[in-house]
C-alpha cells in the first residue's frame, strides 16, 4: 500500500472541505495511505514568491525537509501548493548557493534540505501509482458518457520542466470514470485567480471566458483540481449573473468527487452539496 | 486626385524616443543574476511571448517589450509598471519562448526588486501581513462543515509559528512592519 505525506495547505481545509473529504475517501477506496504532515506551514502562494523569494524558499524548503525525515513522497491536492513546493524543490536542487543559504536557516530548526523526496499532485499519484486499469476495475457506478471539460490549472501544467505533469493524465482519469472529455478552445488558459488581489474585474473576465468556452463546446460539467481554480470557476460563476448578466449553470466538481461517485461513494460523504453551482445533476448520470 | 497629406510632427511609427540618460545599464545584469534570469539576453524579440499572453492586449507594456526594456536598462519603468503585478503567473509566455527565456520567472524577479524598494500593491501587502500575523492565508471558519464530513475541525498538522518566525526575519517582515 503506497504511503504518502499528505500536504493539505490552508485553502483546501478552509474553503473546500468537500475536496479534502473526496481525496480521503478515494484514497481509502484505492488503498492509498495518506498521512497528514505535521508541523508544516502554509506555502505562501505565488504572492509570497513575488515579494520575498528567499522567505518563500525557506518556508517551502522547511516543508520539504520535514517530509525527508520519513522519506515518503509529498502529495497535495492544491495546484498552488504543488507549484510552490515543486518550484522550490527544483530551484534548491539546481542552485547550490541558495541551497546552502536555505540550509543555514533550516539548520537552526534542526532540519536539512537534501532533495530526496518527490513532490506530487494527488492526481498524478492516482494516475501513476494506482493506474487507470486498477481504477476502472474498482468502479461500480460508471458515468454514462456525459461531457466534462477539464481545467487543469496553470501551476499544474507549467513550467513543464518543473511540474513534470502531462495533461493526458487527467484526461485519462476523467475517461476512466465513464465520462467523455469535452475539449474547448481556451483549455490552456488561466482561471485568473492570481490577479484577483490587484485587478478583480480582470480576474472575473478571465473566469467568465473560461466558463463560456467550456459551455459553448458542449460541456455539461467542468472539473478542477485546485481550490483557487474552484473559486474562480465555481464561486465566481454565481456572481456572473450580476457582473455580466449571464447565467451558465455549469456545475464544477473537484475531480476526486467525480471519481468517488463512480466508485460508489455516497454524495454526502464528499460534500457534493457544498459545490456553489448545484452539482447534484451529475447523479442521474451514474449507471448501476 | 488624391493629394499626399502633410503631416505635422513626427511620423506615427516613431514611439516615444528613449532618453539614454535615464537608462540603468546594470539592470540587465541584476536580473541575470537572479533566479532563472540567465537566459534573458537570448531574447531575439520575436514577440511569441506576447502572442501567448492572455492579457497582453490590455497592457501598455507587452511581455516582449518588458524583456526588451530590461535589456535596455529601463529599470524604473519596469519596476513601477502595473504589468509586473498583473501578470497571471500562468507561464504561457515562458512555455512558448523559442529562446528559453524564463519570462514569468523574470517577472517574479522584477516584483522582488520592486518589493525591495517597498513598492507592493496594497492588497498584496495585506496578504504579507496576514502571513506574518496568522501564519496562513486562509483560516477555517466553518468547522462544522468539516465535522459533517468526518474531518478534524482544525487543519490537521498546520503549524503557523514556523512560517511566522521565518518570515519575520526576511523581507516579508520588513514589508509588513515587523508583525505583531
Ligand atoms: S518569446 Fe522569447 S525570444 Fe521571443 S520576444 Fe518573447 S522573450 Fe524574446
Ligand atoms: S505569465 Fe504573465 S506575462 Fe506570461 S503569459 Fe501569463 S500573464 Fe502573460
Amino acid at each position: 500500500m503506497p504511503m504518502y505525506n499528505l500536504y493539505m495547505g490552508c485553502s483546501v481545509p478552509a474553503n473546500y472541505p468537500n475536496y479534502e473529504a473526496a481525496v480521503m475517501k478515494v484514497g481509502e477506496a484505492l488503498g492509498m495511505e495518506f498521512e497528514y504532515m505535521t508541523d508544516v506551514a502554509c506555502c505562501g502562494s505565488p504572492n509570497l514568491r513575488s515579494i520575498d523569494y528567499f522567505g518563500w524558499l525557506v518556508v517551502n524548503g522547511r516543508t520539504l525537509a520535514i517530509a525527508e525525515k520519513n522519506g515518503h513522497d509529498i502529495v497535495t491536492p492544491c495546484n498552488g501548493c504543488f507549484g510552490s513546493l515543486k518550484d522550490v524543490q527544483h530551484h534548491l536542487k539546481h542552485d547550490e548557493k541558495d541551497r546552502s543559504r536555505v540550509n543555514k536557516e533550516l539548520k537552526k530548526m534542526g532540519l536539512e534540505f537534501r532533495g530526496t523526496v518527490k513532490v506530487r499532485h494527488v492526481i498524478e499519484a492516482l494516475y501513476t501509482d494506482i493506474g487507470i486499469e486498477e481504477i476502472q476495475r474498482k468502479i461500480t457506478r460508471p458515468l454514462d458518457g456525459v461531457g466534462i471539460s477539464i481545467h487543469y490549472g496553470c501551476h499544474l501544467l507549467r513550467p513543464d520542466d518543473v511540474t513534470e505533469f502531462k495533461p493526458e493524465m487527467l484526461d485519462a482519469l476523467v475517461r476512466a470514470t465513464g465520462a467523455k472529455v469535452v475539449e474547448y478552445p481556451l483549455w490552456k488558459q488561466c482561471c485568473g485567480a492570481t490577479v484577483l488581489p490587484v485587478n478583480e474585474p480582470l480576474a472575473i473576465r478571465l473566469a467568465r471566458d473560461k466558463i463560456r468556452s467550456m459551455k459553448e463546446a458542449g460541456a455539461e460539467f467542468a472539473t478542477v483540481v485546485c481550490p483557487a481554480c474552484g473559486n474562480q470557476l465555481d464561486l465566481q460563476q454565481v456572481g456572473l449573473k450580476d457582473s455580466y448578466g449571464e447565467v451558465y449553470d455549469l456545475p464544477v466538481l473537484l475531480y476526486p468527487q467525480i471519481l468517488a461517485l463512480a466508485l460508489g461513494i455516497n454524495e454526502d460523504a464528499i460534500g457534493l452539496r457544498m459545490n456553489r453551482v448545484p452539482a447534484d445533476s451529475i447523479l442521474p448520470h451514474l449507471k448501476g | 486626385m488624391t493629394e499626399a497629406k502633410q503631416i505635422a510632427g513626427p511620423p506615427a511609427t516613431l514611439v516615444e524616443p528613449i532618453d539614454m540618460s535615464q537608462l540603468d545599464s546594470n539592470f540587465r545584469d541584476e536580473i541575470r543574476s537572479m533566479p532563472n534570469g540567465e537566459e534573458l539576453a537570448a531574447c531575439f524579440a520575436c514577440s511569441t511571448c506576447t502572442a501567448a499572453c492572455p492579457i497582453a492586449n490590455q497592457w501598455k507594456y507587452k511581455p516582449h517589450q518588458l524583456i526588451r526594456m530590461i535589456l535596455l536598462g529601463m529599470r524604473s519603468e519596469v519596476l513601477n509598471s502595473k504589468e509586473i503585478w498583473e501578470c497571471l503567473t500562468c507561464f504561457q509566455c515562458q512555455e512558448r519562448c523559442p529562446q528559453k527565456v524564463r519570462i514569468t520567472d523574470i517577472l517574479f524577479d522584477c516584483k522582488n526588486l520592486a518589493a525591495d524598494e517597498g513598492k507592493v500593491p496594497e492588497k498584496i501587502l495585506a496578504l504579507a501581513k496576514e502571513l506574518i500575523d496568522k501564519g496562513q492565508l486562509y483560516v477555517v471558519t466553518a468547522d462544522w462543515e468539516r465535522e459533517d464530513l468526518g474531518l478534524q475541525p482544525a487543519v490537521p498538522g498546520l503549524s503557523t509559528d514556523g512560517i511566522k518566525q521565518i518570515l519575520r526575519e526576511t523581507r516579508t517582515g520588513k514589508l509588513a512592519g515587523g508583525g505583531t
